[in-house]
């Protein structure tokens, strides 16, 4: 199970990233990260909306209603230029941690 | 059975306790819920089980919330423009209902515009006062030397200082930077055809180190070379034009037989106007030889003018002042112990212009009459800006009775008692502002060239410096909190219902309004009061006697006893020339400061040494004892002295008294009746007159058949050029001999009208406001009476009884406050001025009452005329 501190700390990039393949809506994209991380992140959906909500506000992600005949209205969200500039840098920095983490664990026990 | 519905909106009603969501949020969450529990049952839950994992899942809404609300704090932005877009709404509201209420509106811009233009002009003149000699680069540095002596049985400070001390200190001290001794002289300036009387100062060369005092053209350490002279700009353009002088030469005579010429070697920059100490020219100090042969700079018993050193390190004070002690010694020492130093000061020169007025003989202008004006002018401004705030208030609130719809409207669609309190604020913020910028270009435009056309000088102000705008925006903000707080709060108050019904009564009958009006009423009283009483005492000082024949004497200042002989001998020849005489000192011109001794105390007295006809020349009255004889000789020995001379020594006989000057014994022979050698602002001093010497005479005054002054002073100007054509003619009419004197207390009189007419002004016009509003508001019931048979008397009743009680109460207060204000500030003003009697006060209640029955007339001739069945009409 992940902690609820570090999936706190993933769901911005793990959002955008979800965005930057589609524009989807709340429960699409939560359903998506519970399948994908095969339910271990520890994820209450309610805690998804502010940081969608955060999100739209920093200018990163925009939104808008769509309603159609058949189904519900949605509020879909669409990533901005300017999300995608942060996800790149959001991708650089998991991936300096990952290296980092990546280089400690793979040494080997010092043998003198 | 489970009701999904209603579970649902079970949940979604517990998000409405967090104000974070909005609408859209709430919806969107809805959303989720409905599609999870859809997917849900799809895997065949059933709907109970569904919905509970589904809300299980979605979490802790307070969370939740509280996230939400962060992400909205963090970006105020939005809020802030729906802010502004009120503020903006709200101005716009304020301008259609200034429009709809010009008179109102006019009162309060009026009164706020003048109140913050007073402030203004209070601001600029304080601003010119604190900057005065704050130019000089060592204005901390530089001290100016004093000594204490006992005159009188008091202890007085002199701004002089002995001849030799200036160089003592420079030995003596290594902690002096700098020392520089000053003397003035009067001497007669000659450039090609411009001859004029001038006064030189003499000065060591490090005058223009100590003093900031940047030169235009030249050098200013050419001031060390004996034979070097510097001059100010004003001199250099009155005697060159624009042309630059340095190097010219220029001739100065001491006296008949003594004169050099000097090199010009620097002119001065044009001095900044806030200063104390300034010069027209300035020569070496050892230049006093040559004026004076015997001139003796060791002489301990000799001062000279002022002595001025500077010290760099502040620490070195105390033992300055400590070690000058022994300088005490010698002084007394070479004096005999007469009139005795018991100390020395060091007085800091950047606040010398402050305390200079308790130094006696200093030669720096005192500032300590403008610091008390600073304190006159905050009072009356901060009061017209209170009666202008009161006006506010009083026209707020009462005028509010005509917008209670709009009030009512606000609150019934929402508008909180903050929003309400923000609009009427934001209203009387707006106003403010306008009342500013108008303010400014009144004060800017009006008080203040008006006030510096008056004196003559310019206080340069500008809006270009910081302080000012910081000033101006601590002047919006206060003059809006005080007017503007109250109104909103009172306002805002109002119950809906209450407003919509109808039912709500109010602003007729708020007691506070009228305490307010009483307050200006008061405040009214006060200011007529003093403007009546200013005026009347200039008209009293302008007919005061001087106590000599002052309009029938004209006088001409003589180098020596042939001018005063060749004068004398041609203005006798005038007919309208009824009596000649000479003297070396003269009423209103010149006096001598000598110190008599009884055989148990000492005096400090003026003295005037004069010709034995000098008493009926000038037309002093002897009280008792008798004149000079003309046969001057006999009365080389006696005195006249005058009636303050009498009274200060206590002199039960005075008539054949005898005391010393120098080791001489004189006898007073008579006693002449106190006249006033300077103007009315300088108590009389204790005066003796004594017979001079021909050879000292120094003017020549003429008593002259009335009405031929203008002819007898051309007559002795066409002499005087005759005689000395080389020397300028230096004579006047006895009458001008004060200057300026009564420009001045004339000015006095004009400010204080001013500032009356402003106060009965803005008291009137809240008046008019409160009334106007209140006839308006009481059009039916006034007509009602009309139509019932009401003549003038029923009217008037109605309108003014409200307003009789008021008066009296503020009459009641306001006179004797006025009283004791006029007699204080009289005290502290004059030297002398009129009986305060209680008529002044009354003429001012009068003028008040005439101004009030005016303005309350103008509405009950508005409802007399008034056709009833109009009034009855409305709504």
């Amino acid at each position: 199970m992940i902690s609820k501190n570090l999936t706190a700390a993933t769901t911005r990039p793990i959002i955008l990233s979800i965005l930057k393949q589609g524009s989807s809506y709340g429960y699409l994209i939560i359903k998506k990260i519970k399948e994908m991380s095969g339910g271990r992140m520890e994820f209450s959906d309610g805690m998804l909306y502010p940081v969608l909500h955060r999100l739209e506000k920093d200018g990163l992600i925009q939104s808008n209603w769509t309603v159609s005949d058949d189904t519900r209205p949605r509020k879909y969200y669409e990533i901005t230029e300017a999300g995608k500039q942060a996800l790149i840098e959001e991708k650089e920095q998991w991936q300096q941690v990952h290296a980092v983490l990546e280089k400690l664990w793979n040494v080997k026990p010092s043998t003198s | 059975m489970f009701d999904l519905e209603k579970a649902i909106s079970q949940w979604l009603r517990s998000f409405r306790k967090y104000r974070a969501f909005d609408h859209g949020s709430v919806r969107e969450m809805e959303l989720h819920l409905r599609d999870h529990i859809d997917d849900l049952i799809a895997d065949g839950i059933s709907e109970k089980e569904a919905f509970e994992t589904a809300v299980k899942e979605f979490g802790d809404i307070k969370q939740m919330a509280f996230d939400e609300f962060q992400t909205q704090k963090r970006k105020p932005t939005i809020t802030s423009l729906i802010q502004t877009a009120m503020f903006k709404n709200y101005s716009l509201i304020t301008l259609r209902s200034m429009m709809k209420n010009p008179v109102s509106s006019l009162i309060n811009l009026f009164g706020l515009s003048i109140a913050i233009g007073l402030s203004v002009f209070a601001y600029a003149f304080a601003q010119w006062v604190y900057s005065t000699d704050q130019f000089h680069e060592f204005k901390d540095e530089v001290h100016l030397i004093t000594y204490s002596a006992n005159s009188d049985g008091n202890l007085q400070v002199y701004g002089q200082t002995p001849r030799p001390l200036g160089e003592m200190l420079k030995q003596d001290f290594p902690q002096i930077q700098k020392v520089c001794r000053l003397e003035d002289r009067n001497v007669v300036v000659k450039y090609e055809d411009n001859v004029y009387h001038e006064r030189v100062r003499f000065t060591d060369h490090e005058f223009l180190e100590m003093f900031t005092f940047p030169l235009k053209w030249g050098n200013a350490g050419s001031l060390a070379d004996i034979n070097s002279i510097i001059l100010s700009e004003e001199i250099s353009v009155k005697y060159f034009g624009d042309q630059n002088p340095v190097g010219l030469d220029i001739l100065l005579k001491f006296d008949e037989t003594r004169s050099k010429v000097f090199k010009i070697t620097g002119v001065a920059e044009k001095f900044p106007v806030a200063k104390t100490i300034a010069f027209g020219f300035l020569i070496n100090f050892q230049n006093l030889s040559a004026v004076d042969q015997d001139y003796n700079f060791h002489d301990w018993t000799k001062l000279v003018n002022a002595t001025f050193i500077q010290i760099k390190d502040p620490q070195h004070l105390h033992e300055i002042s400590e070690g000058m002690e022994k300088y005490k010694l010698i002084q007394n020492e070479a004096t005999g112990h007469r009139m005795a130093i018991s100390s020395f000061g060091l007085e800091p020169f950047a606040t010398l212009h402050k305390n200079s007025d308790d130094i006696k003989n200093h030669i720096t202008r005192s500032s300590s009459s403008n610091y008390s004006s600073i304190v006159y002018l905050v009072c009356v401004a901060g009061f017209i800006l209170l009666l202008s705030c009161i006006n506010y208030i009083n026209i707020a609130i009462v005028s509010a009775a005509k917008r209670l719809k709009e009030l009512g409207i606000r609150k019934t669609i929402g508008a909180s008692k903050a929003n309400i309190i923000i609009q009427f604020l934001t209203e009387n913020i707006v106003i403010t502002l306008f009342a500013l910028v108008l303010g400014l270009a009144l004060g800017m435009t009006l008080f203040i060239p008006w006030f510096e056309g008056m004196w003559g000088f310019s206080m340069g102000f500008s809006l270009a410096r910081g302080k000012v705008w910081a000033f101006l925006a601590a002047i919006v903000i206060i003059t809006g909190l005080i007017s503007g707080s109250y109104p909103a709060f009172y306002i805002s108050k109002f119950q809906v219902t209450s407003i919509l019904k109808g039912s709500l009564k109010f602003g007729r009958k708020n007691t506070l309004t009228k305490a307010f009006l009483g307050v200006q009423l008061v405040v009214a009283t006060i200011f007529i009061t003093l403007s009546v009483a200013f005026t009347l005492n200039t008209n009293y000082l302008k007919k005061r006697s001087w106590g000599y024949e002052n309009r029938e004497v004209i006088y001409v200042a003589v180098q020596d006893q042939a001018a005063f002989e060749k004068m004398q001998a041609a203005m006798a020849q005038d007919p309208n020339v009824i009596s000649v005489s000479g003297s070396s000192h003269h009423v209103g011109r010149k006096h001598k400061t000598t110190i008599i001794e009884f055989p148990d105390r000492q005096f400090e007295v003026n003295e005037l040494a004069v010709g034995d006809n000098y008493v009926q020349t000038l037309g002093l009255t002897i009280k008792s004892g008798r004149g000079f004889n003309s046969d001057s000789e006999s009365d080389k020995r006696a005195v006249l002295v005058n009636e303050t001379f009498v009274k200060n020594m206590t002199l039960q006989q005075p008539i054949g008294q005898v005391f010393r000057i120098d080791s001489t014994q004189f006898e007073i022979i008579g006693v002449v009746r106190d006249f006033h050698s300077y103007n009315f602002a300088e108590k009389v001093n204790p005066t003796i007159l004594r017979v001079a010497g021909k050879e000292d005479y120094a003017f020549l005054s003429m008593r002259i058949t009335k009405g031929t002054e203008h002819d007898v002073y051309k007559n002795a100007q066409s002499q005087w050029v005759q005689l000395y054509p080389e020397i300028p003619f230096n004579g006047g009419y006895q009458e001008d001999a004060w200057g300026a004197y009564y420009e001045t207390i004339d000015n006095y009189a004009e400010v204080w009208t001013l500032f009356a007419s402003i106060a009965i002004i803005l008291a009137i016009l809240g008046l008019y406001g409160l009334v106007k509003l209140n006839v308006e508001g009481r059009i039916r019931e006034f007509s009602i009476k009309k139509v019932l048979g009401a003549g003038l008397p029923g009217i008037v009743d109605g309108i003014c009884r409200q307003y009789v009680l008021l008066l009296a109460i503020a009459i009641t207060i306001g006179a004797p406050t006025s009283y004791f204000l006029v007699k204080m500030i009289f005290g502290m003003a004059y030297a002398y001025h009129m009986p305060l009697t209680f008529e002044v006060i009354l003429l001012g209640i009068v003028v008040l009452i005439v101004a009030i029955i005016f303005t309350i007339g103008t509405q009950i001739r508005k409802v007399m005329i008034s056709n009833p069945v109009e009034g009855l009409r409305v709504e």
